[in-house]
């Protein structure tokens, strides 16, 4: 048995899913016995159903749903491609598979052949690109209000963490000082992770993996007594959760530093209230306590009460030219309300007024111990940053 | 019945002949001659058959010359009422010798189609024409070899031969030989037939080509169209040269006896008063008309408005029905409609249009519609474009009617009457005459409707069936994935239900 050798938490996750997700699509077939329209009421998952909780500070999914029915000449393709991609799921979790989002397409990718009214034959993908495939999965999550983590549907591992903790993850104990060189790469399965003790009093999550390897070789973990967390670009939804969890368990601050252009802005925003295409996800996945550590405009050109971190002469030398592209993501970033803050507005603007942006590496090109030593705790003792 | 409309023979002056027949062409060159031929004793078998209520059964056959290039034997038999001993030699011998003076509607107008292939093939070959004729219950079959003498225009019997009818045949059988051109004719010869077979849905038609090809055009229907009747002419349809033949052959004596008894359309009453109108003296004996008054009478004829319109009971249309069959069985299309319309009156003569429509099937798609255009069931095959058929049909907004081209679709025109407005000399094709051009206009456009009505309901249940199909495609993957989620017995359940639904 395959079982033997997975973890019991594992198990225990994917009996509960199975049978939640059963229950779900039993309702479908139960529908048909009954000569009726089967159909799914799903949570519309538009930017028109994205709503921004100002309270509570998170992008939530609105309350609006849509019926999914066989009957519809336009929801059936999605009809099929749902129960195709729930019964994959569905026998993947019997199975104890761990199927990556990329598996589930390729397993439920196949040729359907019919003969039309005319009489002639018709062939069909059941999906083509792996864009359907994971959008009838992120229905399935909202339908059925179970994550793809908890279906053990696996990702590819992006986030990486180092810092004095030990946690479990499966069976085994792992302690994050004892990485080496290297990282613990963070689980897609972030919820199945005890935290067992921890020796910190703050999480530095950074863009950039070239970063993070440089602080972390340079011991700013150790030296600051944090955990340092890489989302190495976007971050995905294990790291968020996992970022999310240090917050909300271990109330631990959360810093952001990310790059100096509107890319970065939006990683931190990703992290602090959740990103529209998976609000449904927010109130798990987001960290409304995280900060916006920099780098910052005024990090660059300072302000009438602070003086620049780096001089005129670095400026030249560091900063790039904005890109058209930039100042339209800009643009648009002004018009999301939980951008629509006084400190956020003078941030992009003076970007759009500058039309520069900057990268974190330029402040290690400035010098490793400047960034390590200077920047970040000078900026976290003065309360320097956006909230 | 039969024998009620036998023929009238007799022979008319070569004066006449020229002014009613000076638009004679359809010999022009090899290929045009053999068609010409074809298209002559072929019309003069019908005429033989349906035109006396008789199922026309007409074989036609092209052979070779053994040894000339260029020269083919053209045979023609029918089974219709076949010709009296006595006339064949001048029906087929002699030039002008005519059984269709009098009005009536059918196919060859001239009635010397015949006599110009014998006289075509006597000129270019210079064999013998051969007549095989029986007439109905007649005891005996007649066989002639003839030849023309063009000087004296009288024929010259070759060869004469007489034998018992064992068989009670009835019915002519046609050999002419004549110099031709198969290669460039061919494609014409073998339109001509088939759309001839179009409108003779009743016949039963075998060509055999001198390519040894055989074509059968089978009879579908058992029921023959009423034949044409003879009829008096319309004072508005009689011009100089008419009337002074009719009064040199009326036995009326009084110029009142004359207009009541040789016209149609003109009682006792309305004599009286036309001639009180234009200063006649009633009871002048109208042979002693001078030419001056003969010249006056002809122009009151066709100005008084007062006559009864022109009757159109002695026309024989096709019939709705039989154009439906015979466009059904030819172009197998997969809509089919066809209307007869009321008759109109052109120049004191009876007009009755016809008009068919066939779409889809086995029509092949086209740029522009399939045109079939026939005078007096006589299908015309050139100069289709100036034809006032197909100015109409350029006229005609396709697009409301559901139709974008390249559509598969067939236009049937039949228009007939005692006098048809031919345009130019070949009588090819018809003249934009106004009331004609209406008839046809309005005859198309009924059918047409037919048809957007036919296209529309199509449209709808494909529209229906492709929605279903959008949905019953993905029914076997949905029931094998939901089977994952079904209870481990699931009881069984009709299907009708959901199905029913489901369109």
């Amino acid at each position: 048995m395959s079982s033997m050798f997975t973890s019991k938490i594992d198990q225990k996750v994917r009996i509960a899913s199975a049978e939640k997700l059963g229950e779900k699509f039993a309702e479908l077939v139960k529908a048909v016995l009954n000569n009726e329209e089967p159909k799914m009421v799903i949570p519309k998952r538009t930017l028109s159903n994205t709503i921004y909780d100002v309270e509570r500070k998170l992008l939530l999914l609105g309350p609006e749903t849509f019926e999914r029915r066989l009957l519809d000449v336009r929801e059936a393709r999605k009809f099929m491609q749902t129960v195709l991609m729930a019964k994959i799921i569905y026998e993947a979790l019997m199975n104890n598979e761990y199927p990556t989002i990329r598996d589930l397409f390729y397993r439920g990718k196949h040729t359907i052949r019919y003969r039309t009214h005319k009489g002639t034959v018709v062939e069909e993908n059941t999906w083509d690109e792996q864009k359907e495939s994971d959008a009838v999965l992120r229905d399935i999550e909202v339908f059925v209000g179970l994550l793809r983590e908890d279906m053990l549907i696996l990702s590819k591992e992006k986030g990486k963490v180092v810092g004095d903790m030990r946690i479990r993850s499966g069976d085994d104990v792992i302690d994050l000082s004892r990485m080496g060189h290297g990282a613990y790469a963070i689980e897609p399965t972030p919820d199945l992770i005890d935290f067992l003790d921890v020796n910190a009093e703050m999480v530095l999550v950074v863009e950039k993996d070239a970063v993070f390897q440089q602080l972390h070789r340079a011991g700013f973990w150790k030296k600051y007594k944090a955990i340092l967390v890489t989302s190495a670009g976007q971050p995905d939804r294990a790291t968020r959760r996992f970022v999310r969890r240090l917050n909300e368990e271990l109330k631990l601050p959360v810093y952001i530093l990310t790059d100096a252009d509107p890319y970065g802005w939006y990683i931190y925003s990703v992290f602090k209230i959740g990103s529209i295409t998976l609000s449904y996800e927010s109130e798990r996945l987001a960290t409304p306590n995280a900060l916006f550590l920099g780098v910052s405009m005024t990090d660059i050109f300072g302000d009438k009460n602070k003086k620049p971190y780096l001089s005129e002469a670095e400026r030249r030398n560091f900063i790039i030219k904005a890109k058209k592209a930039d100042l339209k993501r800009a643009q648009e970033l002004l018009n999301y309300e939980w951008f629509k803050s006084e400190k956020w507005s003078r941030e992009i603007n003076i970007f759009l007024q500058k039309q520069s942006k900057l990268e974190i590496e330029a402040l290690t090109g400035k010098g490793l111990y400047f960034l390590m030593d200077t920047y970040i705790p000078t900026k976290i003792q003065t309360g320097d940053f956006i909230s | 019945m039969v024998a009620s409309s036998m023929e009238k023979f007799r022979s008319i002056s070569p004066a006449e002949f020229f002014y009613r027949n000076k638009e004679i062409a359809g010999f022009s060159n090899p290929a045009r001659a053999l068609y010409q031929s074809v298209r002559e004793l072929v019309e003069n078998a019908l005429d033989a058959t349906d035109g006396h209520g008789i199922l026309p059964d007409i074989e036609i056959s092209i052979d070779r010359h053994p040894e000339k290039p260029f020269v083919y034997r053209i045979t023609v038999k029918d089974n219709g009422i076949g010709i009296p001993a006595q006339y064949i030699p001048e029906a087929f011998g002699r030039v002008l010798f005519s059984s269709k003076y009098v009005l009536r509607q059918s196919r060859g107008l001239f009635g010397l189609g015949a006599k110009m292939v014998v006289l075509y093939g006597q000129i270019t070959v210079g064999e013998p024409a051969e007549i095989v004729s029986a007439t109905i219950g007649s005891k005996k079959v007649y066989m002639y070899r003839l030849a023309i003498d063009v000087k004296e225009n009288k024929p010259i019997i070759l060869h004469k031969a007489v034998w018992p009818n064992v068989s009670n045949w009835h019915g002519t059988i046609v050999s002419v030989t004549i110099e031709g051109d198969w290669g460039r004719s061919r494609q014409k010869i073998l339109d001509y037939i088939k759309r001839t077979a179009i409108v003779t849905p009743y016949a039963n038609i075998t060509f055999r080509t001198c390519d040894g090809e055989v074509l059968v055009y089978p009879r579908v229907v058992n029921t023959v169209p009423p034949p044409p009747r003879e009829s008096k002419p319309h004072p508005h349809g009689v011009d100089l040269e008419m009337l002074k033949a009719m009064i040199a052959d009326t036995t009326a004596d009084t110029l009142l006896k004359f207009l009541v008894t040789e016209f149609q359309g003109v009682g006792e009453v309305t004599a009286q008063r036309f001639v009180q109108q234009y200063g006649f003296d009633p009871d002048k004996n109208v042979k002693e008309l001078d030419s001056e008054e003969v010249e006056r009478l002809a122009k009151a004829l066709r100005e008084y408005t007062e006559f009864r319109k022109p009757r159109a009971d002695h026309l024989s249309p096709i019939g709705a029905e039989l154009i439906k069959v015979g466009l059904k069985q030819i172009l197998k299309p997969e809509f089919v409609e066809a209307v007869t319309r009321k008759p109109v009156v052109y120049e004191g003569h009876a007009l009755i249009v016809e008009v068919g429509i066939g779409y889809g099937g086995a029509i092949p798609v086209s740029d522009e519609p399939m045109l079939l255009r026939y005078a007096n069931k006589i299908p015309l095959l050139y100069d289709e474009k100036s034809d006032v058929t197909w100015k109409v049909i350029e006229d005609i907004d396709w697009s409301y009617y559901e139709i974008e081209f390249p559509a598969p679709l067939a236009i049937l025109v039949h228009v007939c009457g005692t006098k048809i407005p031919y345009k130019g000399v070949g009588k090819e094709s018809i003249a934009d005459v106004p009331v004609l051009e209406h008839e046809i206009r309005e005859g198309i456009r009924h059918v047409a409707r037919a048809l957007k009505l036919y296209l529309v309901h199509k449209q709808r249940e494909e529209e229906a069936m492709r929605k279903a199909y959008t949905v019953l495609k993905y029914i076997p993957e949905i029931a094998s994935a939901l089977s994952v989620f079904a209870p481990a017995n699931p009881e069984k359940v009709g299907c009708a239900g959901s199905r029913k639904q489901a369109l």
